[in-house]
């Protein structure tokens, strides 16, 4: 990956950080994969979330959130 | 003895490699034990290779070569080399040449 010096990797030059690009890695190879395979590996993608706001230094009850995100933030 | 597809290149470990870490780019992972040869592609990842001879491979996925479709593959392949060239932004940029060569990757580990 020399292309040019100091920008590191392009997608760090484009602003994504390796996590994200890893991640999309990984969803490009799972849609490419055979059934039953590619079932049992999209169940990987799914991320569940728990929030819970804070109000006057206590956390308030937590919701669930579920999303099928291939590759969190950027 | 392990090759692994790291960003600069093959990479063969056999016991005694110095101790590595390589940073591996979307690519194939052969194993060779005896004279068995498996076939994995790997997303993308890491090797560690310790000094005691032990490697570890870390990849947020990992398959074997024949679980991947190579219709799926052709047709993402011809998708991002189409989004490449009409990408506008850089991030747009990024993420068509990632898929270009994730899929070229995988492309040539069917057909290689």
């Amino acid at each position: 990956m020399a292309s040019s010096g100091a920008a590191g990797p392009f997608w760090r030059a484009a602003g994504m950080t390796y996590v994200s690009y890893s991640n999309k890695c990984a969803s490009m190879v799972r849609s490419c994969l055979k059934e039953p395979h590619r079932t049992e590996a999209l169940e990987r993608e799914k991320v569940h979330f728990s929030i819970s706001k804070w109000v006057d230094g206590k956390p308030e009850k937590p919701s669930i959130r579920e999303e099928i995100d291939s590759g969190c933030g950027r | 003895m392990i090759i692994v597809p790291a960003t600069t290149g093959q990479m063969g470990v056999l016991p005694g490699h110095v101790p590595t870490i390589a940073e591996l780019k979307p690519g194939v992972m052969t194993v060779h034990e005896g004279t068995d040869v498996s076939k994995y592609f790997v997303s993308s990842g890491f090797a560690f290779i310790h000094a005691n001879s032990v490697a570890d491979v870390i990849a947020v996925e990992a398959v074997p070569v024949d679980h991947l479709d190579s219709n799926l593959v052709q047709k993402g392949l011809a998708e991002f080399t189409q989004k490449l060239g009409s990408a506008s932004t850089d991030l747009e940029k990024a993420e068509a040449q990632i898929g270009v060569d994730v899929y070229s990757a995988m492309n040539s580990a069917l057909t290689g």
